[in-house]
């Protein structure tokens, strides 16, 4: 029973950090439809300004994390507006290829600026100090409070888009972007704003994901895990990409445990391809009919 | 006339016999000698990128001394990013370009290594200290390829034998990377195992990119090991021992020389590398041998002012030391490759700041013929990253 409880354990705390980038990646598709490829990236240079500010200027922790978060608000909002809003006669595909281009520049930048050996990101709380939840099943401090972000980001974002003006008018964007633009919804002032707050929530995640493996490829493996989460939630559902989320972090782990180590890493796309198969509009994920 | 028109074509076939003297298409002119290498500046292995710019300051050292027997050397290296595809691209651009390179050096990564040695053989282009232990390359031993680093395998058994004999180490794991690199390393502590009478008590494949560490203590855990051999990347290593500490695992953790840079790993792990035991290739970067003086001298020179004078910027200098030592021995007008490959066969005892270093007289059956050293030494991480030799250079059959 400890075993299974401990493999449990790991499995939900592997699922937050998921859990954090599946949102971000919803958020964008809920009101553009674009799978946002850059997420990654995006989280990577916000926690490479956090990085850059802690250690190489010496601000305390709450300026830096107070000014890393309004410099990720602005980072998405420049994205929509100098790069994405610029397309001409943009389809969804190629708004996805832009991202991915923004990815590869995004990620030159960091390599660019601040060299390819990995960094030691200060962090008030140790990555690798641990508290023991019930007898012999330990979990660290800094995934308790990843587990807690990672909660709270999504209890915040569904009363957003449930309750809120600014949050109805993101899914009527989404919906039907003609009929919103109809109804006085400034269309671009939403999808800016919608990028601000997933490269806010991206940079959540990067900040949590840093103290304990800082590089300029820090984000892949949660990027490619996240996607999956959301895919398997269902792309437009916050809670689908939550549960998604801790659904491939407890598959891998117990898998990893149980069945075979060596095929861990690919049991979350195994994931993917069979929940688009199966059902491709995921667990929880609507899909609107558009009478043509 | 019959005079002048023998006298013209007898200035030409001259003219032409001394441009082709000059430069014969085999990588050297009357001044140059071009050598190339390659080494992920990007990607997750640009870590060791730091490699082909140590030589590249190490070539630049020798230049500044005027060079060898009259000729500058003009190192060419490039980024393949540890993609194979890339490296491949990028040394028959090299060749094939107008000026071929006469050799090439170090050059990081065993897959990398694999996309172009039957290329290099096949154009009878020596390469000269890949910064990779693998087998593959004196396994068959190949005529134009002499490596100075001991395989991982020895690097194994050498960190086995001292598990178990020195520390009485009684319950061995491996975690080992899921491809060539990692697999050498499984290679050796089974062997040594055996030697000893003993078996892993686990053998754990890693992924490259796998981040989540906890399935694999939860098994070292269950298992009860008191002792780890690590053959994984710098990332990764750091990710296990910080969970295997979160989990409260505390076994002796032992790791590779592709781990043993202390400074940056204490620096990333926060202070957990400490007490982590790996082999070593050269001389650790605290030396004060009249060599690594010199070379310290050069990294100062010639380096980017972000540089970090570390294991693997110094071992750029190492896997060139062979070459540059067989140039010297070669009078200027007698330099061809196949003379560096005589060269380099002579080669007895060379000591540079790696180990002793010897090949032979080419033998298809002598793996020793082109490996030119099966030894390394172990180290332990002390505090801030220092570092405590705890053996001699040990050299095992």
């Amino acid at each position: 029973m400890t075993d299974f409880l401990l493999v449990l354990a790991s499995g939900i705390t592997a699922g937050s950090s998921y859990a954090l980038m599946g949102l971000a990646m919803v958020i964008i598709y809920k009101t553009s439809g674009v799978v946002n490829f850059a997420q990654g990236e995006m989280g990577l240079i916000s926690a490479y300004i956090t990085f850059m500010m802690l250690d190489y200027y010496g601000f305390g922790y709450l300026a830096t994390f107070f000014w890393a978060f309004v410099f990720a608000l602005f980072l998405g909002a420049l994205m929509e507006f100098a790069i994405l809003r610029r397309a001409k006669d943009p389809s969804v595909l190629g708004l996805m290829i832009i991202t991915i281009g923004l990815e590869m520049i995004l990620l030159g930048l960091v390599s660019w600026k601040f060299g390819a050996d990995p960094k030691d990101m200060p962090f008030p709380i140790s990555p690798f100090e641990s508290i023991e939840l019930v007898e012999n099943i330990y979990i660290s401090v800094l995934e308790v409070l990843t587990i807690g972000v990672a909660t709270a980001v999504m209890l915040i974002l569904f009363l957003f888009f449930r309750f809120s003006k600014l949050g109805v008018a993101m899914k009527a964007v989404q919906q039907n972007p003609m009929a919103a633009k109809l109804m006085g919804i400034s269309t671009n002032r939403v999808l800016m704003i919608t990028w601000s707050i997933s490269s806010f929530v991206g940079a959540l995640a990067a900040l949590l994901i840093a103290p304990a493996n800082m590089g300029p490829f820090m984000m892949w493996d949660p990027l490619l895990k996240g996607f999956a989460a959301a895919v398997m939630g269902g792309m437009t559902s916050l809670g689908g990409a939550v549960v998604g989320a801790y659904i491939v972090g407890i598959i891998e782990n117990f898998f990893g445990t149980f069945i075979s180590i060596e095929f861990k890493s690919v049991v979350a796309f195994s994931i993917i391809v069979i929940m688009l198969c199966v059902k491709p509009s995921g667990l929880f994920g609507r899909h609107y009919v558009k009478k043509v | 006339m019959k005079k002048l028109v023998l006298n013209c074509l007898f200035s030409i076939t001259l003219m032409l016999g001394l441009s082709f003297s000059a430069y014969a298409g085999d990588g050297i002119t009357d001044k140059e000698i071009h050598i190339g290498s390659w080494g992920p500046q990007t990607g997750p292995a640009a870590p060791w990128g730091t490699i082909s710019r140590g030589s590249d300051a190490y070539f630049k050292m020798i230049n500044k001394k005027g060079g060898i027997n009259g000729r500058q050397i003009v190192f060419h290296h490039f980024d393949d990013g540890y993609n194979p595809a890339r490296t491949k691209a990028g040394v028959k651009q090299l060749q094939e370009g107008e000026t071929p390179m006469f050799a090439f050096v170090g050059g990081v990564g065993t897959s990398p290594g694999l996309a172009v040695v039957d290329y290099l053989m096949d154009a009878k282009v020596p390469w000269i200290g890949p910064a990779t232990a693998s087998e593959h390359w004196v396994n068959p031993p190949k005529k134009y390829l002499f490596t100075n680093y001991a395989p991982y395998y020895k690097e194994a058994m050498v960190l086995t034998k001292y598990a178990v004999e020195t520390m009485k180490k009684k319950r061995i794991a491996v975690v080992y990377q899921n491809d060539d690199y990692g697999k050498g390393g499984l290679k050796g502590v089974r062997m040594q195992l055996e030697k000893n009478g003993m078996k892993p008590v686990l053998e754990l494949p890693m992924e490259v990119k796998d981040t989540d560490m906890k399935p694999y203590i939860f098994k070292l855990k269950k298992a009860d090991v008191d002792a780890v051999v690590l053959w994984i990347s710098v990332g990764q290593a750091v990710r296990t021992i910080g969970t295997a500490k979160a989990m409260q695992l505390s076994p002796q953790f032992f790791g590779t020389s592709t781990v043993s840079d202390f400074p940056l790993m204490f620096k990333i792990s926060k202070g957990l590398w400490k007490g982590v035991i790996t082999a070593s290739f050269n001389e650790p970067p605290e030396s004060t041998s009249p060599l690594m003086m010199e070379y310290k001298e050069a990294f100062k020179q010639f380096a980017s002012k972000d540089e970090r004078w570390g294991t693997f910027f110094i071992a750029g200098f190492m896997f060139a030391e062979p070459l540059v030592e067989a140039l010297k021995r070669i009078p200027h007008d007698e330099l061809t490759r196949e003379r560096l490959v005589l060269e380099l066969e002579g080669l007895k005892n060379f000591q540079g700041i790696g180990a002793v270093t010897s090949y032979k007289k080419f033998d298809v059956k002598d793996p020793r013929s082109r490996q030119g050293t099966n030894a390394v030494y172990l180290t332990e991480c002390l505090d801030n990253g220092a570092n405590k030799k705890l053996t001699d250079w040990i050299e095992l059959d």
